[in-house]
């Protein structure tokens, strides 16, 4: 009897194994255009006010729109209406002061929700109006939702007053705490320079121009919000907390919010796009221009352009923690874009072109430069290496540059995805000048044998102790990976006698080191923002020291010249004038040295044939809804290239059985 | 008995506040309140809002003593909410932690239910093969084989097995999770797969050992003597008496059933309460690290009482004083 069951049991295991496939998803959504990709961590908030890493906006991006946004081919990259009629520009006031005027689109609709049924019984959604923009930047400014933004747009005119006001009075009095919040922010005052001027025109005033305000209104952070949605979603009752529950205006829904698994976009029927086609606003239909080379690259195709967008139907999103798996599975077929992992760089990239392997599976690369710059940095505020020590410290600073190899290090660790950078300005930005070399960015053994001569270090040798000069390279990696890599610069540096020592500490404690400013040397990485030159000079403007003001000057760089030529070029428009002090700037730190630039990283995208339209962006925002597909090719390649092999099981079997004979025999032998 | 478990339950309670203690000495020791509000937050949080953050989620008091209000602490406020099963809102994504422990405890059950049974199933059906056929090229070859699989770490199997199964011969999805019923077996079988391989070398190993002892006590004689064939005598009496040793094993394992397998979750994208773990460690999660924490500790406190009065059960013999 009891080897019937086992059989049965056996059996049972055999047929399961039989029945199974490796294919990820539910067989009816194989001729579906479901554009399936893959995210590594759980998005932290979908509040557009808050969330900021790229994988909250991988869903913000989708179903929140913004007044304006980025053209998707267009490289410099290039604002064009979204949400908004046009892109408004700065009316400078008699008092200096500077004014922006958007016109919202007419019968934008939020998507249905039951929020709005709750607060307006009978009615699925409702209008945007410019009170829902008004609404939105009251939220950056409240306090209680700490909006990472809220310090930036503290020139919008009674922005921090309000925040002020808004916390005072909750502190104040309980009975105005219980007000729901739009009620609060009606009681307080509203914004002085933020004002619905009409249904659909909304006014901002500053205290002066600030041109890069614009490219906040392209970041979901400042979406309309509908306050039926902030505060109905509140977290009770078996409702969801509404930074879990996004009611936005994009071309997608969220429809599945499995954070920790699976997060899926269905097309918005009430998206203005799919509402009023014949409109044929920039933001929601293909664009029939882009930059050199796209139409080469078939971005242009007459299929696509000026049809209405979204392309595809759905987007699915599956958690991989890992990215051996993640892109097994897009070899497999099962996520139609990837990246190029470091473990098979060289299986999938061969001479800087595409393996044999890969262009015979069909797969197709595109490579760009993510506007971002590596760096090591100096702490400027230490006696040896920073101010205090003169030209002494320049010299040693400007030494240590010339030998840095930056294309070793790429090629080394990077697969040589990276293109040297020459100053902190990385390219396609206003400011970069493709022609310009860095003098103390080229390797040069002999120059920084000299410098360090001239600092008073010969031979690395330094006069007070009559040993090598010893710096320490503060580091957030203790792994041998991190190490390896760190240990390339201190090799560098030895070559000129200068005895560098990684100090490896965690994540944490590396944040607190540098906090507290008890560091020398230390590697960095900083990632744009917006594509303005403001948003990388900043990194070095004196008042921004992290030190004393905890800002994102980690180098504590603090220059005088370069302050007051950051203070003038910083709300400019782009214009020869303009050119002129970033000049000015690059050429301050190409002598000062307070950092090293390193590299711009080189993105390398891998899509499957039956994906169209791909452009990479650097910029964290969503280029989905150009996205297409083609599901029917999808499948039959899928099918072509996952067939089981089903012999090794059994084979198993088969083993198992005979060694159960051999077993059983030699057991009946030695029973005898 | 009572008095023993009373007793038991003392010593439990003294536990978990060492454990509670330890653990907030040793996260603080490593981060910072700001330092986990820049995790939170971002890197590029600006001052303003990472002071913001550490005022909002409270972390702006004293850790061990406040001169002006002695119970204002970080850690009379740690304790406080641990000991009164409050625990609060994730410091990473501020959701009520009580919801992620429910949204991960299936996905972890799913994985470690049929990891355990049909682990121990196929360990003790292993072991008594072995040992049935002890002394045969059958039993050295399980030795061999056992030493080996013992000898590989988890992580060679995890990948070994997403390579083989899921990447060449195409069984199974490589990773994966879809809590739709119809769907879900399927994302389950290669981590079941590979978790059961890698525990069958341990397990055949230790119970071998308990069932060769067994097999050589006089009872078992006896019942040869009378007649009772090989098969009947493993299953029925050499079984049962090996409970002490196997529910040892099998009653502390059971907390493991909740908190789910770090590794493989992790690496097969289940989201369990493994993984949970493992993120809360990287994001500087204080609140759901020391809640997950907390539920591990008491439910390994209460496994082992359950495995003491288990003893009394399965062995009349054994009296708890």
């Amino acid at each position: 009897m009891i080897s019937w069951r086992t059989f049965l049991g056996l059996a049972g295991a055999c047929a399961a194994l039989l029945a199974c496939s490796n294919d990820p998803y539910p067989a009816r959504d194989a001729q579906q255009k479901i554009l399936y990709s893959s995210f590594s961590s759980a998005p932290r908030t979908l509040d557009p006010a808050v969330a900021y890493s790229v994988v909250d906006h991988m869903v913000t991006g989708n179903v929140y729109d913004t007044l304006l946004e980025y053209h998707f081919l267009k490289r410099p990259y290039q604002l064009i209406p979204g949400l908004a009629m046009e892109v408004p520009e700065a009316e400078i006031l008699e008092d200096g002061r500077a004014r922006y005027r958007f016109s919202l689109r007419e019968e934008i609709l939020f998507q249905e929700d039951p929020c709005f049924t709750h607060f307006h019984p009978g009615t699925k959604t409702r209008r945007v109006t410019a009170h829902d923009m008004v609404f939105s930047l009251q939220r950056i400014a409240d306090p209680k939702v700490n909006s990472p933004i809220s310090s930036t747009l503290i020139r919008i005119l009674g922005f921090a007053e309000f925040g002020k006001r808004l916390q005072q009075m909750r502190d104040e009095s309980e009975a105005f705490a219980a007000l729901p919040v739009h009620g609060q922010y009606e009681e307080a005052g509203g914004i002085e320079g933020v004002r619905a001027s009409g249904d659909l025109d909304l006014e901002i005033v500053l205290d002066s121009a600030y041109p890069q305000l614009l490219y906040w209104f392209a970041m979901p952070f400042t979406t309309p919000l509908p306050w039926e949605a902030v505060v109905y979603y509140d977290g009770n009752e078996g409702r969801n907390a509404f930074e879990e529950h996004p009611v936005g205006t994009g071309p997608f829904i969220l429809s599945t919010y499995d954070k920790y698994a699976r997060i899926v976009f269905d097309r918005n029927p009430n998206w203005y796009g799919a509402l009023h086609p014949e409109w044929q606003a920039p933001g929601a239909t293909y664009p029939s221009e882009g930059e050199a080379g796209d139409g080469e690259a078939g971005l242009l195709d007459p299929e696509y352009v000026g049809r209405p967008l979204p392309l595809i139907d759905r987007i699915e999103f599956r958690m991989e923690k890992e990215d051996i798996p993640s892109f097994a599975k897009f070899l497999q077929g099962y996520y139609d874009a990837s990246g190029v992992i470091q473990e098979s760089f060289n299986m999938v990239v061969q001479e800087d072109n595409l393996s044999d392997e890969m262009v015979e599976l069909g797969v197709d690369l595109v490579k760009s430069v993510s506007p971002d710059i590596y760096y090591l940095g100096f702490n400027m505020d230490d006696p040896v290496v920073g101010h205090k020590a003169g030209e002494r410290g320049r010299k040693l600073r400007q030494a240590m540059s010339l030998m840095v190899d930056t294309e070793g290090y790429t090629e080394r660790f990077a697969n040589k995805r990276g293109i040297p950078a020459q100053s902190l300005l990385p390219p396609g930005l206003f400011g970069f000048d493709e022609s310009y070399r860095n003098p103390y960015r080229q390797v040069d053994l002999a120059h920084a044998k000299r410098l360090m001569e001239e600092a008073g270090y010969p031979g690395g040798i330094d006069p007070n102790t009559g040993r090598a000069i010893r710096l320490t390279f503060d580091t957030p990696d203790p792994s041998a990976q991190g190490r390896a890599r760190y240990q390339f610069f201190v090799d560098s540096w030895r070559k000129l006698g200068v005895d560098v020592e990684i100090a490896a500490t965690n994540y944490n404690q590396f944040q607190e080191k540098v906090g507290n400013g008890a560091y020398q040397l230390f590697m960095w990485g900083w990632v744009a923002d917006y594509p303005d030159p403001e948003n990388f000079l900043f990194l070095l403007h004196g008042p921004n020291g992290r030190t004393a003001s905890g800002g994102p000057n980690t180098a504590n760089f603090n220059h005088a010249r370069y302050s007051e030529l950051f203070l003038q070029m910083k709300d400019m428009p782009n214009s020869p004038e303009r050119a002129l002090l970033i000049d000015e700037m690059l050429k301050i730190l190409e002598v000062e040295r307070p950092w090293i630039e390193l590299f711009h990283r080189e993105n390398y995208a891998l899509y499957h044939h039956w994906l169209a339209n791909v452009k990479p962006v650097g910029l964290s925002f969503s280029t989905l809804k150009y996205r297409d597909l083609d599901a029917p090719l999808r499948a039959r390649w899928r099918e072509d290239h996952n067939h089981p092999i089903r012999w090794p099981l059994f084979l198993v079997v088969l083993l198992f059985a005979a060694m159960m004979v051999r077993g059983v025999q030699t057991y009946l032998e030695e029973r005898q | 008995m009572i008095a023993y478990i009373v007793r038991r339950l003392l010593h439990g309670v003294g536990i978990v506040l060492g454990v509670l203690g330890l653990l907030f000495i040793l996260f603080f020791t490593v981060t910072s309140p700001e330092g986990m509000a820049t995790k939170a937050l971002g890197e590029k949080a600006p001052p303003e809002a990472i002071a913001q953050w550490v005022t909002n989620h409270g972390y702006d008091r004293p850790l061990f003593w406040n001169p002006e209000s002695w119970s204002d602490t970080l850690l009379v406020d740690h304790y406080y909410s641990m000991l009164s099963f409050d625990f609060g809102r994730s410091d990473a994504d501020d959701r009520p932690i009580m919801d992620r422990i429910k949204q991960g405890a299936k996905p972890s059950l799913y994985l470690t239910v049929p990891l355990f049974f049909i682990g121990l199933f196929l360990s003790l059906s292993g072991a008594m093969l072995v040992a049935f056929f002890r002394g045969t090229f059958i039993d050295k070859a399980g030795l061999v084989v056992s030493v080996l699989a013992m000898s590989i770490p988890t992580m060679v199997y995890i990948i070994a097995g997403q390579y083989i199964l899921g990447k060449v011969l195409l069984w199974f999805p490589i990773s994966g999770f879809d809590r739709d019923p119809t769907m879900v077996w399927k994302f389950l079988m290669l981590p079941v797969i590979v978790g059961m391989i890698e525990s069958l070398g341990g397990g055949v190993r230790f119970y071998r050992t308990v069932f060769l002892e067994e097999s050589n006590r006089d009872y078992v004689r006896t019942a040869r003597a009378k007649g009772c064939g090989e098969l009947q005598l493993m299953t029925h009496h050499v079984l049962g008496n090996a409970m002490i040793p196997l529910l040892t094993q099998v009653v502390v394992a059971i907390p493991h059933l909740f908190l789910g397998a770090l590794l493989t979750e992790s690496f097969f994208g289940i989201p369990g309460l493994g993984a949970a773990m493992v993120e809360a460690i990287h994001g500087n999660d204080f609140s759901t690290l020391r809640a997950l924490v907390f539920i591990g500790c008491l439910l390994f406190i209460v496994a082992q009482i359950v495995t003491d009065i288990a003893y009394t059960v399965v062995d009349p013999r054994v009296r708890l004083k």
